[in-house]
């Protein structure tokens, strides 16, 4: 099946994304503890772990919209390049360099966060007309044929606050795909969301893995962790504690911490 | 280098017209806050020709300039034979009482529409509720209905005496000489505008200090419900005497 | 009757006078408006800084525009903008006084008023943006620049008016003190009028009756304005 598939392909496919070391701290509290991740092209990278464990907080990082304090981030390649200022801190030294990665990197977000002055076509085109420059009319088609296959083609030119929150997310998805992305990360994509509405969400997500698309998912989705996914990661306390394939942590791979984790949540 | 014997003599004369400043305010506020009670009890009141009217003061003196207002009393009155030969003359000829009849009747409209947005905001349930223990007409609406309506008004209404402490200043164009009009006179005579200003301004601001702390401690003594629960009996402005105490004292 | 014709376009007539009374309201207050606009800007900007230095001024800046009377503000313009005016004359070899330009006078003096609650008015409005937005922008790689373009200005002048509808109504109203400047607006011409003819209640009311004519026409646009936005803007439905 297509998990086999992507499987045998990652000993082979190139690295579209490495992440090495990173530490965040805010103010005293260190959340993020030194983590590394290298997600392949076409790997669906789960990242599981209890609030406040600092998942979000490291996908927030690799977009930059957190700066990290130490670590290195190479994206397709190109590394980000980071200097450290006088009080130690790291701060990107190059800010062109960060908005382009950030523009390779699409996140989707827990709350959405679509444009609410602009239209769901003119949310989607926004970024690819003027961060990347192409020329509207292929945007526009483009962004047409997303909406159809995430399902709201009729929404084109509605305004996000009237749409559904599931329909919201699925704008946002077509959103970060319109920028055609070597990685996309999602941060939480469904709490925000009613229980009906996350099922509409999950089956687009799937959608793209199952194109082979690089993914890093935050989630609390344990199904899309176990049946979707091709790597999982536990963080703890800004660590990771436990790591690998769904088979793995969900047989008897994981750690002790792992077990217990997913016993508490999976109802 | 400021010039300070320049400054300490423009301040002593600005001083010496504080008090009519103070004087128009008072009144005026105190005359235009009665005035908009009869204006709301009239704006809200069901009957059309009690509303309307009501409703075409509160658009006129609400949307017209204060200046033009106070002309109108000031010049346009006198102009009548009526005015002139009425018992009321020799106190409408006054440019005091012209300045506070013009500032009274233009924030009775503007205190009027906040009173009635602080009526609007009293919820109907607790008129219900009150209507349940048997309370209607007056009693209502001193016990339940004023009290939460004042104080649902009472920070547009802080805002509203703020403009009026600056209104009076208008006075001095119908020759009262207030600060504003002394500080005016000064600066024609001497062309020392900025020193001028900045005295003015400063009297202005601690009025207006005066003014915010005074409406806020109100504020504050008025909503001890919205107040975080004290940690201690100290941490009140009025503590709460102890239950068994209160039950005491109130039986 | 005679008072009609006072109010005509004839020969003794004075509608035509206070109707050029009226457009020159409209221009110093729309002037006022503009100027404001940008020291609002600025002074909102001032305030959502992290300099404390720059948030200091800005919050001087409104405490002191709003809290000091709109006449003395027009009065240290005025004369101290002649000041300026008359001795830079003297540098060049002109003599004597220079009155400063009673129309630019007004316009900055209402204009400095009108940036202070404009500048409330910004901040409000930019609070009112939804942070997650903004890091969407962030996210997609727009530059700082492209983001206040793009996704932060739209939405704050869109929040920004039914604020601005009643900072308008308000320099519309203040704009009738520039008349102690001589300036011949609505407030002025009606004085003008009221004084030669002895009709001060006629003239007044005349002039009052024509602000509020301005006033309420005003308030037609901006509530216009307003549901046009609302309409498509901002919907009841949950937002994140």
């Amino acid at each position: 099946m297509a998990d086999t598939a992507r499987k045998s392909a990652r000993g082979v496919a190139p690295l579209a994304l490495s992440v090495k070391g990173i530490h965040k701290s805010f103010g005293q509290h260190q959340v993020l503890k030194g983590i590394s991740l290298d997600a392949h092209e076409g790997d669906v990278i789960s990242i599981l772990g209890s609030s406040g464990s600092g998942k979000s907080t490291f996908l927030r990082c690799i977009n930059l919209l957190e700066t990290p304090d130490d670590g290195d981030i190479t994206v397709a390649g190109e590394q980000v390049k980071l200097r450290r200022t006088g009080d130690g801190h790291l701060q990107p030294s190059d800010r062109k360099q960060v908005d382009r990665i950030r523009s390779e990197l699409a996140m989707v977000f827990q709350s959405f966060n679509l444009w609410s002055h602009r239209t769901i076509l003119e949310n989607l085109i926004e970024a690819p007309v003027h961060v990347q420059k192409r020329p509207r009319a292929e945007c526009i088609l483009e962004a047409e044929a997303l909406l159809e296959k995430v399902g709201i083609a009729d929404k084109r030119n509605h305004y996000p606050a009237h749409l559904s929150g599931g329909q919201q997310q699925r704008a946002a998805i077509a959103r970060a795909l319109a920028m055609k992305p070597k990685a996309m990360l999602f941060d939480e994509p469904t709490s925000a969301l009613d229980p009906e509405l996350v099922g509409e969400v999950l089956k687009v997500m799937r959608t793209l893995a199952e194109e082979g698309r690089t993914m890093l998912v935050v989630t609390h989705e344990m199904g899309f962790a176990r049946d979707v996914s091709s790597r999982v990661m536990f963080l703890h306390q800004g660590k990771v504690d436990a790591e690998g394939t769904p088979q793995e942590m969900f047989g008897d791979g994981g750690s002790e911490r792992f077990r217990q984790f997913i016993s508490n949540t999976i109802r | 280098m400021p010039d300070f014997p320049f400054i300490f003599d423009t301040m002593g004369k600005l001083l010496a017209a504080l008090p009519t400043t103070l004087e128009l305010f008072i009144l005026s506020i105190s005359v235009g806050g009665v005035l908009a009670c009869f204006i709301t009890w009239a704006r809200i009141s069901p009957y059309k020709l009690l509303s309307l009217p009501a409703r075409g003061y509160i658009f006129v003196f609400r949307g017209s300039p204060l200046l033009i207002q106070m002309f109108l009393v000031y010049y346009g009155l006198g102009q009548f034979a009526v005015v002139r030969h009425s018992i009321f003359w020799p106190v409408l000829r006054e440019p005091f009482v012209c300045a506070v009849l013009g500032l009274a009747l233009c924030t009775a409209g503007y205190t009027a529409e906040i009173l009635r947005g602080g009526l609007i905001a009293v919820p109907a349930q607790q008129i219900e509720a009150a209507r349940a223990c048997g309370m209607s007409g007056l009693l209502l609406l001193r016990r339940v209905i004023a009290p939460i309506a004042i104080r649902q008004a009472l920070p547009a209404y802080s805002t509203e005496i703020i403009l009026m402490m600056k209104s009076t200043a208008l006075a001095s164009l119908v020759t009262v000489w207030e600060v504003t009009g002394v500080a005016q006179r000064i600066i024609s005579q001497t062309y020392r505008a900025m020193d001028v200003f900045l005295c003015a301004a400063a009297i202005y601001l601690v009025l207006n200090f005066v003014l915010v702390k005074l409406t806020g401690g109100l504020e504050y003594y008025l909503t001890p419900h919205l107040r975080a629960r004290p940690t201690s009996l100290s941490a009140g402005l009025r503590p709460l005497p102890p239950p068994a105490a209160g039950d005491a004292s109130h039986g | 009757m005679d008072q009609i014709m006072l109010l005509g376009f004839g020969t003794k007539g004075w509608g035509g006078m206070l109707l050029l009374g009226m457009v020159m309201t409209f221009l110093v207050t729309f002037t006022a408006l503009a100027i404001g606009a940008v020291l609002g800007a600025l002074v909102a900007w001032a305030r959502l800084s992290r300099s404390r230095l720059a948030r200091f001024g800005g919050e001087a800046y409104t405490t002191v525009f709003r809290g000091v009377p709109e006449l003395l503000v027009i009065y240290v313009v005025y004369f101290g903008g002649s000041t300026v005016v008359t001795s830079v004359g003297q540098l060049l070899g002109a003599e004597g006084f220079i009155g400063f330009p009673s129309f630019i006078a007004g316009a900055l003096a209402v204009g400095v008023i009108s940036g202070s609650y404009q500048a409330e008015v910004y901040r409000g409005a930019f609070q009112a943006v939804a942070r997650g937005e903004i890091e969407a922008a962030r996210s997609v790689g727009m530059p700082t620049l492209m983001r206040f373009r793009r996704i932060i200005a739209p939405q704050v002048m869109r929040f920004a008016l039914p604020g601005l509808g009643n900072v308008w109504q308000l320099s519309l109203k203040d704009s009738a003190l520039v008349s102690v400047t001589g300036l011949a607006e609505l407030m002025r011409t009606s004085q003008v009028a009221a004084g030669s003819t002895r009709q001060y209640f006629l003239f007044y009311i005349a002039g009052g009756v024509l602000y509020l004519v301005m006033t309420s026409l005003s308030n037609q646009v901006f509530d216009r304005a307003e549901a046009r936005v609302a309409r498509s803007f901002r919907g009841g439905l949950g937002r994140g």
